[in-house]
């Protein structure tokens, strides 16, 4: 849908302001500049100032956490009393569904390790000369997928996973560590 | 003022040339997602900062880690806020370097001549990681002390030196004193250092070859309809 031109429309309503007369000349901050999305632009203040905006909008998050939800401490440690379940942070917490799928070896050293190469070697399985995601299929799909498959492992060990690591609810009852 | 100032250093140290050469250069015009980097970066000042103000009070051994973590959250002004930023802080640390990395792969911007920045970065992660991983079990609770008994105990499944390996995280076959002080000992001395060193490598080269431009999120002339069908 096409926008009426003001001068159409009502000759004097342009953007919603009263035109009182039309006078040739520059308007005083100069022509009004469109950046073209190739040109370059200056690290300050273009880059600088959407990093300001950046940083207070995480640091305010982090600090509404630290007002809100203290830091959690259980009991003191306590060799001969076992919790059940054991449960890591929710960072590991793939790491340790994959580890009650598989067999440790696969889970703790092949799987980590496959991983840490696969990403390693990124620049160099991906050689094509474009950065265009459509032309990088089949790089972009992997990572995809194996990004998908590792937040739903933390979300499933994080949440989902209770006494003896078998399935609970985490609206019936909830074992996440953070 | 700011002028006057700017003016009394710069006769001093000459410093404009390094604002010139930091934030006086052309950039490709970039996007929201750019920000992540920094965003990780402040995140990890804080987690500095803060985490040298809980040394002040924490104690490295046993009986008295976990009485101080307690002291710090419960008497001293403010303590539970430090620690509670220090807390929150990791795991944000890790989400924005997760989503950092994942924009840095949706845009290609590992690619040549970026592979030292990716590796660097890989570093980083790892970092990250081993922070977390170390810094767990410094409050010597329930949890710190059985998480780290299951994360340990992964490594004895290592071919060939995995029980040596497990020996040298725990420092004896079981977790004790000597495991906590090994701990603390990466968490606020190893890492660090290996920290600033990456991120000293990482930032120098975001500034010397300059950042990626982000993908063009439509056909443009150059790239002719032949690559189009191949795609
Ligand atoms: C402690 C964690 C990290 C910090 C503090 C950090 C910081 C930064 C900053 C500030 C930038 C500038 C541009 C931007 O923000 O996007 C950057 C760029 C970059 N980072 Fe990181 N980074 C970290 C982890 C990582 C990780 C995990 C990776 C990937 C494995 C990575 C790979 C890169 C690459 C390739 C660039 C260049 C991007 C470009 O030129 O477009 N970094 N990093």
């Amino acid at each position: 849908m096409s926008t009426p031109r003001p001068d159409q429309e009502n000759p004097e309503i342009i953007g919603g302001q009263r035109v009182l007369g039309v006078v040739p000349g520059k308007p005083p901050g100069g022509d009004r500049k469109v950046l073209d999305e190739q040109e370059p632009v200056m690290v300050w203040p273009h880059l600088l100032v959407r990093h300001g905006v950046a940083a207070l909008v995480v640091i305010g998050i982090v600090l509404v956490l630290a007002i809100f939800f203290d830091a959690p401490l259980r009991e003191i440690a306590n060799p001969t009393l076992t919790p059940n379940p054991e449960k890591a942070p929710w960072y590991f917490a793939a790491l340790q569904e994959l580890l009650s799928m598989f067999h440790p070896l696969v889970a703790g050293v092949l799987v980590p390790g496959a991983i840490i190469l696969g990403l390693a070697a990124l620049p160099y399985m991906d050689r094509s000369t474009r950065i265009e995601p459509r032309f990088r299929k089949v790089a972009v799909a992997t990572f995809t997928i194996f990004m998908v498959v590792w937040i739903i492992l933390t979300i499933i060990g994080f949440a989902f996973r209770g006494p003896n690591w078998g399935w609970v609810w985490p609206w019936q009852e909830w074992y996440g560590e953070l | 003022m700011i002028e006057k100032i700017d003016l009394w250093f710069e006769e001093r140290m000459g410093w404009r040339p390094i604002w010139k050469a930091l934030a006086l250069r052309n950039i490709p015009k970039v996007t929201w997602a750019y920000t992540l980097g920094s965003a990780t970066l402040l995140v990890m000042v804080n987690q500095i900062l803060t985490g040298i103000l809980l040394t002040i009070y924490y104690v490295p051994s046993p009986q008295d880690a976990y009485n101080s973590v307690s002291f710090i959250t419960n008497e001293i002004t403010a303590g539970w806020l430090i620690r509670g930023l220090h807390h929150w802080g990791a795991s944000a640390m890790v989400i924005l370097a997760g989503l950092h990395m994942i924009r840095v792969v949706v845009h290609g911007a590992y690619k040549f001549p970026r592979e030292v920045t990716w590796f660097t970065g890989l570093g980083l992660l790892a970092v990250t990681m081993a922070f977390g991983f170390t810094g767990y079990l410094l409050p010597w609770d329930q949890k710190a002390y059985w998480a780290t008994t299951v994360g340990t105990r992964m490594l004895e499944v290592v071919p060939v030196i995995g029980p040596w390996l497990l020996r040298f995280a725990r420092g004896g076959e079981e977790l004790s004193a000597v495991t906590l002080t090994r701990f603390y000992g990466m968490h606020i001395w190893v890492l660090p250092a290996l920290l600033m060193l990456l991120i000293g490598i990482h930032m120098f080269l975001v500034v010397r070859i300059g950042i990626s431009a982000p993908p063009k999120a439509s056909e443009t002339e150059e790239e002719g309809p032949e690559l189009e069908v191949e795609a």
